[in-house]
């Protein structure tokens, strides 16, 4: 922890880190101060009036704490008669036009303005003049719904746009009663990162149009995960839900605070990704395109694997390190090739100086850190030699550019063991439905040397298996935990400092240790 | 705090009651009593003749579910799910979708409940921000010969007209 300052929470002393707002430091220790327009991200705006709290002997007597850093033997009221008038004040202005609309309300459940309702407020409406109507279900572009009378005019989507993405399309106009958050005459959102206002909006005043109606908020489960769309690795939540008599299913990714990688956004293309995981699944096993028990598909893999002169096994850049020390055990077992050829997954010139990188895997550092080959050269060279390929989950044809390979590939066996149905699968003599990354857990490295670790939130009804469980089942000779970590310590070695239980949340920076690293 | 106890006199320790046979006797007595009661005269009887006579349903009484519409017929739901996540035997199933008839934003495009697993406890009733759920049908008795028909889906639930009026059903003091 960084440096300390020691002051007073109604009369109770407490020490908190030195440099952070009220708000902020106080969120460390337990004690919650309200607030509607205070964003880490976006800074102190001091517009909403919720944060205000007592100085004792102060001058000023009253601050907002958002704007208000700590220092030494400061003496804050959070529980004077004073300050829960403010608050409760505060609440009554908000709710005067809110048109109270829970019931149809997708943000009910998460809304910050029902909880303040209920810890700070709870009182009846006084107003007995109609209420100021305004727009209702305007689309801003970009997936967003706005809904202006629900809107607590705390301008953190106004901030976001200019801060953030630099765009600037939102703006709040009018003033008193009739101000409203709009976008410019014909010109709605147009940035990559608009969504994230959804995150943002402390009420239901923006929501997304590909959640709409979809679920309620709180039969949603809340699992911690990493995005695969691309390089980054950025920290998502997977709201997932087994509806009745349905399968476990994922709803929506909201991004999820890590400072090391991705800070408090994610990516529009990333947050929609979430569809791939439900639909194009390879969903069963298949022998020569049909249906077949997981049984009959390896008794005939090993046969050809075990037949095979040269075989090729060419990995996916989504893998886990995992899955590759798996893979790469059974193809040294087998006299194989290993490939981790997958420039089909590069997109160039799509990233930015965000969030979005040109690369759309999640682990093509790890393929360095195994050293794992993925040159087209050798690639091409181990191909032309191969009677059979191995391909897991690489999704080779994904672009134009890979055209080039269907001719070799359609004279050539391929074994595939994939999470979804590609051209690849449809032209495999076997097929293995594996389980994809909502479904597992694992270890990856992004593009920035940071080595993260997650678990798996989806469980389906009948879950396909891990691929490492394939491997086994083909006759890897590296499949056990124990065995895949102390490879994964030989290969990495500053993880073998670390406990598993100690392993830090946001991830580990390689390039920090770079010192005591040694590449395999 | 004191515990009242009350001893209660045990029967049947007579030599004539540890017979049985004698009281054996006395009980069909009874029955056949009411037997050639009944069969002399069938107004007699102390019980209801169901299903000829239906019994007198009262508004606060719980019967089968119904979904209450507008006064120009559109329907009262908004799909807010209260019901769905208030019920404790999980027997509503709802599928939200964007309103069409431009009462609201939301409406159900699917509404089903399962009459199977439904406990009749009312639950849904109270939940309900709309009123858009009542169960004031009057019907009690859900007779099917499969499961299927059982699922009650929203066009059904729609149908059914509720057995008072609306005064009655204000009135039940609920």
């Amino acid at each position: 922890m960084a440096e300390t300052v020691k002051l007073f929470v109604n009369g109770q002393e407490v020490e908190v880190e030195s440099g952070k707002n009220l708000i902020d430091a106080f969120k460390v220790i337990g004690v919650e101060i309200p607030h509607f327009c205070y964003h880490p991200a976006l800074g102190a705006d001091g517009n909403c009036r919720m944060c205000l709290v007592g100085i004792e002997d102060g001058r000023p007597p009253l601050v907002p704490a958002c704007k208000t850093p700590v220092a030494e033997g400061l003496k804050v009221q959070l529980d004077t008669e004073k300050i829960k008038k403010i608050q409760h004040d505060v609440m009554e202005l908000e709710l005067i036009n809110h048109p109270t609309d829970c019931p149809v309300c997708d943000q009910a459940g998460e809304c910050t303005l029902q909880d303040y309702y209920m810890t700070y407020d709870h009182q009846a409406s006084r107003m007995r003049v109609p209420q100021v109507l305004k727009g209702k279900k305007m689309d801003f572009g970009c997936g967003v719904i706005h809904d202006q009378e629900r809107c607590v005019l705390c301008a953190r989507c106004v901030r976001f746009t200019r801060l953030i993405t630099k765009t600037g399309e939102l703006g709040i106009v009018n003033r008193s009663d009739e101000a409203r958050v709009t976008t410019f005459p014909g010109r709605k959102l147009d940035n990559r990162y608009a969504l994230n206002v959804v995150d943002l909006c402390p009420v239901g005043a923006m929501t997304s149009k590909d959640f709409r109606f979809k679920q309620r908020a709180w039969f949603l489960s809340r699992s911690s995960g990493i995005c695969h769309g691309c390089a980054k690795g950025c920290n998502i939540f997977i709201d997932h839900n087994r509806e009745k008599g349905g399968d476990d299913r994922i709803y929506r990714f909201r991004a999820r605070h890590n400072g090391l990688v991705n800070g408090y956004f994610i990516c529009d293309a990333g947050r929609l990704s979430y569809h791939q995981e439900n639909e194009g699944r390879l969903g069963t096993t298949r022998l020569a395109g049909k249906d077949c028990t997981i049984d009959e598909a390896v008794e005939t893999a090993r046969r050809k694997i075990e037949n095979a002169r040269k075989p090729l096994f060419l990995i996916s850049p989504n893998c886990t390190l995992e899955q590759m020390i798996a893979i790469k055990g059974l193809a040294t077992a087998r006299k194989g090739r290993v490939s981790g050829y997958s420039d089909s997954y590069i997109m160039e010139g799509d990233g930015d100086d965000f969030l979005i990188r040109d690369d759309k895997s999640a682990n093509r550092a790890g393929f360095a850190a195994l050293g794992i080959d993925t040159t087209l050269e050798a690639f091409r060279l181990a191909l032309n030699e191969a009677d059979l390929l191995v391909n897991f989950n690489n999704d080779l044809l994904r672009s134009e550019a890979s055209g080039t390979f269907t001719e070799k590939l359609s004279a050539l066996t391929v074994i595939a063991v994939s999470s979804h149905d590609n051209t690849l699968t449809r032209k495999a003599t076997v097929a293995f439905s594996v389980s994809s990354y909502s479904e597992y857990g694992g270890t990856i490295i992004n593009q920035d040397q940071i080595l993260q670790r997650f678990t798996a939130a989806v469980v389906k009804n009948d879950p396909v298996p891990n691929m490492i469980e394939v491997v086994r089942l083909l006759g890897g000779p590296v499949t056990d935990d124990v065995t895949i970590t102390k490879a994964m310590q030989d290969a990495i070695p500053v993880l073998a400092g670390i406990e598993a239980t100690a392993f830090p949340t946001a991830g580990l920076n390689l390039k920090e240790k770079e010192t005591d690293h040694v590449t395999a | 705090m004191t515990v009242k106890i009350k001893t209660l006199e045990r029967q049947g320790s007579t030599f004539i009651e540890k017979l049985y046979l004698v009281e054996v006797f006395r009980g069909m007595r009874t029955t056949f009593g009411h037997f050639w009661r009944i069969l002399l005269d069938n107004s007699k009887s102390y019980v209801r003749h169901y299903p000829e006579v239906k019994p007198e349903i009262t508004p606060r009484w719980r019967g089968r579910h119904r979904l209450t519409t507008h006064e120009d017929g559109t329907m009262k739901c908004v799909a807010c799910f209260m019901c769905q996540t208030n019920c404790p035997s999980h027997c509503i199933s709802i599928e939200a979708g964007e309103r069409v008839d431009g009462k609201s934003e939301k409406m159900p495009i699917r509404f089903e409940i399962d009459l199977l697993e439904c406990i009749y406890c009312g639950y849904c009733v109270e939940a309900c921000p709309m009123d858009a759920i009542r169960m004031d049908t009057g019907i009690y008795s859900v007779i099917s010969s499969e499961r299927s028909s059982v699922v009650k889906g929203m066009d059904e639930l729609l149908a059914t007209p509720g057995a008072f009026s609306e005064e009655d059903y204000k009135k039940r003091g609920l």
